[in-house]
């Protein structure tokens, strides 16, 4: 039995999903759009809670799906269906059949510019999450120039109705207090600042990271939401929020302002998500079938999905929706 | 010939009696601005001018739509044209001086005979051709009338206001007097004489209580209009005048951006007078807080109702219950941030960005380099912070309290020695062109400010190869007619496509400070619907003046918003 | 039953006594009151609260608590500017709500 699963994405839940499969006989085929395997997650330092390297994840994780068919720098430009199963054509223009296929097209970053309060892509020394983990991966950043006060802004683009985005990002608390303990083991004699509405510290671990951010980082964690940043007159970043503890409103003068950044569904997969007849949820992202028992099920047979592409998901929720996902593919090739 | 005799009795009663309440309620500067504006040359030419563009051939309605125009003027002229004819054969031809009209039908007979001439005398041929022919135009518009009331978007007419029972039977009274007519003038059989009296009694008499009563009102509201008063009470006076000259012909509601959503298009100005005609306060009340105040109705409307003022009025009639207590902006006093140096007279440029630029740095740090980049002189007002322009508080129909924040800025304004303040809002640009006194400050929009320094040679720009369309702000645009120098701003930096829907005609973003009652939902619905009238002919960015529509439009634009001001610097 | 004598007026917000007439009206006429996550951005950008005391979070809580008089104080020194509404992160209709509590 050797039946053609059409993975699209070479993200965590593309790559775990795969290697799952192949263990199981079948033969997945992984599209990747970008040059390399592993997603957004091989962009990153360390993980949460345990300051774990991502690189160390991420090479396992490649190891294993090594005998697995891959295209990089492929996008699906069509896909039909009939009675066979899937019949796709890539942007190479090779076609490929295939019994099922698994999306596992992730999330994109939310793009910050589009909280123009904020000032990112205005003053110099604002910058995303994403950017801030490059430095850490990297050691290099123009704007973090010995910095003496940091800020960390929590829900950019999440639970924001604003920019149409109501829900939780789920992560980026976590992460706001990783990378807070992070920089002052950079910059120890820095004063680290998180403005947050609620910390939203959920899983095994993440509540002993609170712990130690507060006994061993003396990081300062303000309740209330960032509003308003402007310049001074010598480049420093001046902040505006509410002390909602304490009842009253706030400003302070930062060098570096960090903006968590929420998840967003990929867009760049819509044409084929559309063709393929799976549609969205209300914050925007692939709509499963049922959110306790088919969570890799879409309204259409054969179609699966793992991953962020149905919800913002830590790596943890990632690996685990992507050995259930290749459950479920064959369950259903073996119907 | 006794119906009509009772209907015309009642009506030019009713008129008169209205005419005198209107000017009554007028308050007494008012009144006397009016007098005077009748005597004025050129006041009194326009009030000609209108009294026959307008009320005779609508000459409004031809320019927004020529069929509705034609049907317009085919019945008003039409009509007038008839009767005038009716008098000129009457006191020409003197049929009557073989006819005993005695005691009190005597004193009509002059009102009369024109309109049943037929039946009294007949005609020299060329007055028969004459008064056919104005006949045949009478019926042809109330065809098109009748088409119209079946299918009201083969006349380019999307929704039509929905009436009440009064106002429907006189429609059709209204359109039967003239067949009538004919066929009395064709059989003369009497019974069709007897329809046709006492169907124009009916029009007549039901005249003052349906829509019909804009045509009497009409005459009055153009004089009143050209003695340039406003409206103060939702009411009372002028606004009454308006209320009744109101036609609910219903040009506005899918002219309001509102009407995007049918639920909505209730909330539009036909509905409005209506509601302050039958004296609805709760509703008129309720439709005055909802409008968001664009101005459309008010360009659109064919009898040129200033319905904006009137829900101005109708706020203030009815104010919210804060006592405001603004006494600590009496101690607000200026710093500099430059320490040690005083903000010198030599500032040429006072720069205000406003409340809601506060939100939007990219357009502060534009204005800031293009003020750089031209060398000039200026000043930032509002750096940190500043005090409201004052006209939000006004839209809530609080007069008094905006006043004190007019003041402060005023005195801060006065203080900083400044000869020119530039405003990036057009909310505040509003308020500080209508309400402050800056006598020797020269107010400029920053769109203005940056056409004139690129006119004048300060500011040099390259033009780029990006297609832009423009978006007009209500208060921009509409308000004060900034149409040209946006467009000749953006033309130098880049290529500019038009919108569907331009200048005076442009829709709202749907962010409106001018509403306090749409919810979040129904303001997405119009900016969804503003942007695709935007991307008409698929610009690639959209550019806009002001901040507010800027917050709006990027939560639902498929391509990037930028303020014209961001353009103009990425261009330099 | 008697439990005896109670101390003199304890500082608690009395819960079972606060008259929640005032905040039930506003919310009939504007249910996404209840949305508020007590973010503090509409007082943080706050015009008048540059100046003077001003927080609509802080209005929204005192009508829930019994504190409807200092609430009504407060609402005094607003300028209307629409500031809070527009950075609401839940699309609160704030403008609207400040001027229907005077209603």
């Amino acid at each position: 039995m050797k039946e053609n699963i059409l993975i699209i994405g070479g993200g965590a839940a593309g790559m775990e999903a795969a290697t799952q499969l192949q263990k199981m006989g079948l033969t997945p085929i992984i599209v990747e759009k970008s040059e390399a395997l592993g997603g957004h997650i091989a962009q990153w330092d360390r993980l949460f809670p345990a300051f774990h390297p991502a690189k160390d994840v991420v090479d396992q994780m490649l190891e294993q799906v090594k005998g697995v068919k891959t295209y990089l720098n492929t996008e699906v430009a069509d896909i039909q269906r009939d009675n066979d199963g899937f019949h796709a054509i890539l942007s190479n223009n090779e076609k490929i059949d295939a019994k099922a296929v698994v999306l596992a097209t992730g999330f994109d970053v939310f793009k910050a510019e589009r909280k123009q309060e904020y000032g990112y892509g205005i003053y110099n020394n604002v910058m995303t999450s994403v950017e801030l983990e490059k430095f850490f991966r990297t050691g290099k950043d123009a704007r973090i120039n010995n910095p003496k006060k940091i800020g960390f802004v929590h829900c950019v683009g999440a639970r924001d109705v604003k920019v149409c985005n109501t829900y939780c990002s789920k992560v980026c608390c976590t992460t706001a207090l990783k990378q807070a303990c992070e920089i002052k083991e950079v910059f120890p004699d820095a004063e680290v600042y998180t403005f947050y509405m609620d910390l939203r510290m959920f899983g095994p671990g993440y509540e002993d990271l609170y712990l130690k951010t507060q006994k061993d980082f003396d990081v300062k964690c303000v309740r209330g939401r960032v509003c308003e940043v402007s310049e001074d007159m010598d480049g420093r970043l001046v902040i505006k929020a509410e002390d909602t503890l304490f009842g009253k409103p706030l400003k302070m003068t930062l060098d570096v302002l960090v903006l968590m950044c929420s998840m967003e569904k990929n867009k760049s997969i819509d044409a084929i998500q559309q063709k393929l007849g799976v549609a969205n949820n209300s914050d925007g992202f692939m709509q499963i079938k049922n959110m306790y028992l088919g969570m890799n099920d879409t309204a259409q047979d054969g179609v699966f999905v793992a991953g962020a592409c149905t919800a913002p998901k830590s790596l943890p929720d990632t690996i685990g929706e992507a050995r259930s996902v290749a459950t479920q593919v064959f369950n259903y090739i073996n119907r | 010939m006794l119906p009509f005799v009772l209907g015309m009795a009642f009506v030019l009663t009713y008129c008169v009696v209205g005419l005198l309440r209107v000017i009554a309620q007028l308050p007494k500067d008012d009144r006397k601005q009016f007098w005077r504006s009748l005597v004025t040359p050129k006041t009194a030419w326009a009030n000609i001018r209108d009294l026959f563009g307008d009320c005779l051939f609508h000459v409004k309605i031809w320019k927004r739509n020529p069929v509705l125009g034609y049907m317009h003027s085919a019945i008003a002229f039409g009509w007038f044209m008839i009767i005038v004819i009716g008098h000129i054969m009457l006191f020409t031809l003197k049929p009557l001086q073989n006819v005993e009209v005695q005691g009190f039908e005597g004193m009509f007979t002059n009102f009369y005979y024109p309109i049943f001439y037929k039946f009294f005398a007949t005609e020299t041929p060329v007055f028969a051709f004459l008064m056919d022919f104005f006949l045949l135009m009478i019926i042809s518009g109330i065809l098109i009338a009748v088409v119209k009331k079946i299918y009201s978007k083969i006349v380019g007419v999307k929704r039509v206001t929905k009436f009440g029972l009064a106002d429907n039977m006189i429609r059709f009274a209204l359109w039967t007097i003239f067949p009538l007519r004919l066929l009395a003038e064709k059989t003369n059989i009497m019974g069709f004489w007897w329809a046709y009296s006492i169907d124009l009694c009916i029009f007549m008499c039901m005249l003052p209580f349906t829509r019909y009563m804009h045509i009497p009102t009409e005459a009055l509201f153009i004089l009143l209009r050209h003695a340039g008063l406003n409206a103060r009470e939702p009411r009372k006076g002028y606004a009454l005048a308006q209320i009744y000259s109101c036609p609910s012909c219903g040009l506005c509601i899918d002219a309001c951006p509102m009407s995007v959503n049918d639920k909505n298009s209730g909330n539009t100005s036909a509905y409005f007078m209506k509601k302050l005609r039958n004296a609805d306060d709760a509703e008129a009340k309720r439709i005055a807080e909802t409008c968001l105040m664009c101005g459309k109705c008010v360009m659109v409307c064919p009898v040129s109702i200033e319905s904006c003022d009137i829900k101005f009025s109708q706020r203030a009639a009815v104010p919210y219950n804060i006592n405001s207590d603004h006494s600590y902006l009496d101690v607000i006093s200026t710093e500099t941030q430059r320490s040690g140096e005083i903000l010198s007279n030599n500032n040429k440029v006072l720069y205000f960005a406003g409340c809601m630029t506060q939100l939007t740095p990219k357009i502060m740090r534009s204005m800031k380099q293009i003020m750089e980049s031209a060398g000039e002189n200026y000043d930032f007002m509002d750096k940190d912070g500043g005090i409201c322009c004052g006209r939000p508080m006004l839209l809530s129909g609080k007069t008094a309290e905006a006043q004190a924040m007019i003041a402060k800025n005023t005195e801060l304004i006065k203080k900083s020695g400044a000869k020119k303040l530039v405003l990036s809002c057009p909310i505040c640009y509003k308020v500080f062109k209508d309400e402050y006194h800056l006598e020797g400050i020269e107010i400029q929009h920053h769109t203005q400010y940056i056409d004139e320094l690129i006119k004048k040679g300060k500011l040099k720009v390259n033009k780029g190869e990006v297609n832009y369309v423009y978006h007009d702000p209500c208060e921009l645009g509409r308000a004060f007619g900034v149409y040209d120098e946006p467009r000749e701003v953006i033309e130098n930096v880049g290529n500019l496509k038009k919108a569907k829907s331009e200048k005076e005609l442009s829709i709202c973003c749907g962010g409106s400070l001018g509403s306090f009652n749409l919810t979040q939902q129904e303001r997405d619905e119009i900016t969804e619907n503003s942007v695709n009238d935007l991307m008409f002919n698929n610009p690639e960015q959209i550019v806009t003046a002001c901040p507010l529509c800027l917050k709006t439009f990027v939560r639902k634009s498929p391509v990037a918003v930028k303020d014209i001001a961001e353009v103009v610097v990425e261009n330099i | 039953m008697d439990f005896g004598f109670c101390l003199s007026p304890s500082s608690h917000v009395k819960m079972d006594t606060v008259d929640l007439t005032t905040f039930n009206r506003l919310k009939e006429t504007n249910p996404d009151i209840n949305t508020c996550i007590a973010c503090g951005s509409c007082t943080a950008t706050c015009t008048a609260g540059n100046f003077t005391e001003m927080s609509f979070r802080r209005i929204l809580l005192m009508l829930q608590r019994g504190k409807e008089d200092e609430a009504k104080k407060m609402i005094q020194r607003c300028m209307l500017c629409g500031k809070c509404t527009l950075v609401c992160p839940r699309g609160i209709n704030i403008r609207k709500i400040l001027l229907d509590i005077t209603r």
